[in-house]
């Protein structure tokens, strides 16, 4: 996969080369990048709200800096959405 | 070994929790300085509350406590079992193996003086893998036999089987014992490997330390009981700090034995405090506690490279039992009136 990568870079920008950037696919990008960020938030949130749901059960203080440790990995998404905007 | 997703995050959280709740070494100090009694009011105000309060009507004084240790150690350790799921709960399953191996150990000792069961069930720990009814049942049977028939099916059936001719040929309980313990160790690092690296190379690197102290501990006893037994039967596979024959050779030389453990690349570091504390000391027991302590702050430090990971587990499996150890020792000192200083030097306090 890794050695592939120049070669696959170059198959890419050939084929953009020649393509016309438009509208729809400006929109494509922006909705792929929302959507690849918020999976990525989802995965950070997994193992940050575990942790966090274990430390809330033997004491339940913790709930406030558990959840909000735990909604951290959601600036991801808001970054994401920014490149919405700017297009 | 079971496979899916393990929750190690879960685990961590909620163990690392309970760590922050032990003892403090200050709090083992204003222990000595109390009766058994007040032990135990100590730790009605503590985690042991519940336990305590449960016991409190059947025993009293030292029993009590020593009860109350034992419930809340098997309640912790359960608790473990209970929230791992995948491949952590295989990893701290194996470890805590060790109270099965207890138990079942508990359980011939106490046939072979014809303990009554329930004496023998007070002292069990209910912490390992086996459930509650094979333990149970190890308790209703009369002799050796039935005990390997009632662990059929289990992992200690096979080499307790072998070992029971053994027994039966020289009446002593000693091979069966090692059997046991040898095939807890087996079992420690069946499957692992010799990851180079990430949480499971820590793991495998802990249960090697262990090994190696626990040989460590038993050259140590042969040297000093002058027993004309063979160091060989003791010698566990596994550790990376002696094989058979240097082991055979350390037991005749105690000095060259701490020498050994300091030159070693792996623990010479890392543990050159509890080392020369192990020059210093005189006495066996402070030798074993020296190593007890290094184990534990071994653990630490493994536990502080990947903070989320079984490494974390183990290090609050070891503080946890010291904690009960140090509680236990404190209070048996108490009660046969040793002084305060006598009962400190039987403490681990790191």
């Amino acid at each position: 996969m890794i050695e592939n990568t120049p070669a696959l870079a170059n198959v890419a920008l050939e084929a953009a080369s020649t393509w016309e950037a438009s509208e729809e696919t400006a929109l494509a990008a922006a909705a792929l990048s929302v959507g690849l960020s918020a999976l990525a938030a989802g995965y950070a949130e997994r193992g940050i709200g575990a942790a966090a749901v274990g430390a809330i059960a033997e004491d339940s203080d913790n709930f406030v800096p558990g959840l909000i440790m735990t909604v951290l990995p959601e600036t991801l998404v808001i970054f994401a959405l920014v490149v919405v905007f700017i297009i | 070994m079971m496979r899916g997703a393990s929750n190690t995050e879960y685990v961590s959280a909620r163990v690392r929790t309970r760590r922050a709740a032990l003892f403090a070494d200050e709090d083992y100090r204003k222990l000595v300085r109390m009766g058994p009694s007040g032990i135990a009011r100590f730790m009605e105000e503590s985690e042991y509350e519940r336990e305590i309060n449960e016991l409190g009507t059947r025993f009293s004084g030292v029993d009590l406590i020593e009860y109350a240790l034992n419930r809340n150690l098997a309640k912790h350790f359960g608790d473990l079992l209970e929230w791992s799921e995948g491949r952590i709960y295989d990893l701290v399953a194996r470890y805590l193996r060790k109270f099965d191996v207890w138990n079942v150990k508990t359980v011939i000792r106490g046939i072979y003086t014809d303990t009554p069961p329930e004496e023998i069930r007070t002292d069990l720990i209910r912490a390992g893998e086996l459930d509650d009814s094979t333990v149970d049942l190890l308790l209703e049977v009369d002799t050796i036999e039935d005990v390997i028939e009632v662990l059929d099916g289990t992992v200690y059936h096979d080499p307790l089987e072998n070992a029971s001719e053994e027994y039966e040929e020289t009446g002593a309980l000693i091979p069966l014992e090692n059997a046991l313990d040898r095939e807890f160790y087996e079992h420690l690092l069946e499957d692992l490997g010799r990851p180079e690296e990430g949480p499971d190379a820590k793991y495998v690197e802990f249960l090697e330390a262990e090994i190696d102290f626990r040989n460590a501990r038993n050259a140590l006893r042969l040297a000093r009981s002058g027993a004309d037994l063979d160091p060989a039967s003791y010698y566990i596979e596994g550790g990376v700090l002696f094989d058979e024959s240097e082991l055979s050779q350390l037991v005749a030389d105690p000095d060259g034995l701490i020498d050994h453990i300091a030159d070693n690349r792996r623990y010479g570091d890392r543990l050159s405090g509890a080392i020369s504390r192990l020059r210093d000391a005189d006495s066996l027991i402070e030798f074993e506690h020296a190593l007890d302590a290094a184990l534990l702050q071994y653990a630490d430090t493994l536990s502080s490279i990947y903070p989320v990971s079984v490494s974390s587990v183990l290090s609050y499996i070891l503080a946890k039992e010291r904690e009960v150890e140090n509680i236990r020792a404190i209070a048996r000192g108490r009660e046969v009136g040793l002084s305060e200083s006598e009962i400190e030097e039987e403490l681990v306090i790191l």
